[in-house]
């Protein structure tokens, strides 16, 4: 069930210069939240940026001492996540959330690909973590990580960790292949189909991924982001144009972030 | 000693409201979005989101920008239209106590009064508010709110279809905003609320491409609350019929600067996407003003401003 809340900061761990992963303490809902699903925090400063922000659930936290609550990662790109990375342990934010609609994942796929780009791993290691704990061959998944440089290149040992195998490229060639990521996934699932592609980045790269999958009929999730106000469908201002003709727009904040690749317009 | 709590009822156009504190439409879905988040009865008034006679799609994204203070949009009046509304959402707001009133815009003349003679047959609902100043379609909207005369016959024809509470809401981009509150009054308009949203635009330098699809879009937020508070005390000290005030609320402090000015009442908008409990939040906060200060009629302090 949806919540707003006052939650606190548990940790606040730096990963280079622009990423950081914050950890915060919630009284609920959570633990029934979907790989996928995200949070709008609201910054609580008059300075600061007017409208909440949309983060995605990158972990769930469940401590022996039972501190509950989420995970999330982030990376500095304006004032909002600015401010979010200098918090620290002890403060207090105000979270709304869990919301939208996460990956759906249904018993038959074993052969999974998840693909990346750049901080598009945020929901990544919930959604690796989920599949493990439905069951799945953990060996049976390759997750495709890219970014520009060695430095965008972010929690392979999470995926590592549970089983998953791993496969990254960079722009720059600081690190793995000196390709784009969508290279080396066309390339495995030309020599064996997935079951199931979960993708998450820039625009770019997901519409590759889409016609990726499209060529080759497998089934595709993307993970999107707009521009949001409220998150919970009241404002809808988070229209997601539909393949349909007469075109039909969809909501990112309800109906996504995550939507099957075959119903967008690419 | 139990403190008494103040009377905070106020009556517009027969409608039995238990405080001053309404959800702007297109802010607040159609009230079941907020149901997990705010008591819905402890509401003045829910106004759900602007309805058509056909369902529309709006405007292509993107839709919103955030700007200084606020933000911009352009929804262009995203809504399932007047069916799917009573087959849909209606049933959900029969089950809450609060009244409802429906936001309507038609591109004719004609549409309006089709809407008013839809909703007059609807028990539950209280009644209708005319939208005659959307900026972001390009018919009907604020192309009838923009001049006296289109607004007076705009709101003539659903007098003639209702008898429910018609309240007209305003638009500020005009050129003499009393004006046109003084031709809808005429009109037979029971109340008037105002102001929408302020006509503007934002541009993206490194493309140099408009950061709304529709160019334009409303303004709203606590950036244009100054600009709202002025135009509801000229229209208050220019009409006998209630207004509601609207634009920027985002605390109890605001809202009371409303009432002050001349609102009998106010509507609370951009702040639920900030803050999805303000509306309570500025419920508790007016009457803590009112306890604190010994006033136990909110009436004793609407349109008190003391100049």
């Amino acid at each position: 069930m949806m919540q707003q809340e006052k939650v606190t900061v548990l940790w606040n761990e730096k990963i280079g210069p622009l990423y950081f992963r914050i950890g915060l303490s919630c009284n609920a809902g959570y633990s029934g939240a979907k790989p996928g699903q995200f949070v709008m925090i609201h910054f609580q400063d008059q300075m600061g940026p007017f409208l909440r922000r949309p983060f995605s659930i990158h972990k769930l936290i469940s401590k022996n001492d039972g501190t509950k609550g989420i995970e999330l990662l982030c990376k500095v790109v304006g004032e909002g996540t600015k401010k979010l990375s200098m918090c620290q342990k002890g403060d207090v934010l105000d979270i709304l959330g869990p919301l939208g609609t996460g990956f759906s994942f249904t018993d038959h796929y074993r052969r999974i690909f998840i693909v990346a780009g750049g901080i598009g791993v945020a929901p990544m290691p919930f959604l690796a973590s989920f599949l493990q704990a439905k069951g799945v061959e953990t060996s049976g998944c390759t997750v495709f990580l890219g970014g520009r440089s060695k430095d965008d290149l972010l929690c392979e040992e999470d995926f590592l960790q549970l089983g998953m195998k791993t496969h990254m490229t960079t722009d720059d060639g600081s690190q793995g292949d000196q390709c784009l990521v969508t290279h080396p996934v066309e390339i495995a699932a030309e020599k064996k189909r997935p079951d199931i592609i979960y993708a998450c980045g820039p625009w770019d790269m997901l519409t590759c991924v889409i016609h990726i999958a499209e060529k080759l009929n497998i089934p595709c999730q993307v993970s999107i982001e707009t521009m949001m106000a409220c998150g919970m469908g009241a404002c809808l201002g988070c229209a997601v144009a539909s393949h349909d003709e007469p075109v039909r727009y969809m909501h990112a904040c309800v109906d996504g972030p995550v939507f099957e690749s075959n119903i967008l317009k690419i | 000693m139990v403190e008494k709590r103040p009377h905070t009822l106020i009556n517009i156009g027969g409608i039995k409201i238990k405080n001053p504190v309404m959800t702007a439409s297109g802010t607040f879905g159609y009230g079941r979005e907020f149901e997990q988040l705010v008591d819905l009865n402890r509401l003045g008034a829910i106004i759900v989101k602007g309805l058509s006679n056909e369902p529309t799609k709006g405007n292509p994204p993107p839709r919103i920008t955030e700007t200084p203070c606020g933000m911009l949009n352009a929804i262009g009046l995203e809504n399932v239209g007047i069916s799917a509304f009573i087959k849909e959402k209606l049933p959900f707001l029969k089950t809450i106590t609060t009244p409802t009133l429906v936001n309507i815009y038609g591109k004719k003349v004609s549409e309006y009064a089709e809407l008013a003679e839809r909703i007059d047959e609807i028990e539950d609902i209280s009644g209708v508010e005319v939208n005659i100043s959307c900026p972001n379609v390009k018919q009907g909207g604020v192309a009838f709110g923009a001049y006296p005369e289109s607004a007076s016959e705009v709101v003539r024809a659903v007098r003639e279809r209702t008898s429910k509470l018609l309240m007209v809401k305003l638009s500020p981009n005009v050129t003499d905003i009393s004006e046109i509150a003084c031709r809808v009054e005429a009109a037979g308009a029971d109340a008037i609320s105002l102001i929408n949203t302020i006509t503007g635009m934002a541009i993206d330098i490194e493309t140099r491409r408009p950061k709304l699809a529709n160019i334009t879009g409303g303004l709203s937020g606590p950036a244009i609350k100054p600009i709202a508070l002025r135009m509801v005390w000229q229209v208050a000290q220019a009409v006998k019929i209630p207004v509601v005030g609207i634009g920027g609320i985002m605390t109890a402090t605001d809202a009371l600067e409303f009432l002050i000015a001349g609102a009998v009442a106010v509507q609370i908008g951009t702040a639920n996407f900030v803050n999805p409990n303000a509306t309570m939040e500025i419920i508790d906060g007016i009457e803590s003003y009112l306890l604190e200060r010994g006033i136990t009629r909110l009436s004793d302090i609407i349109g008190t401003l003391d100049i």
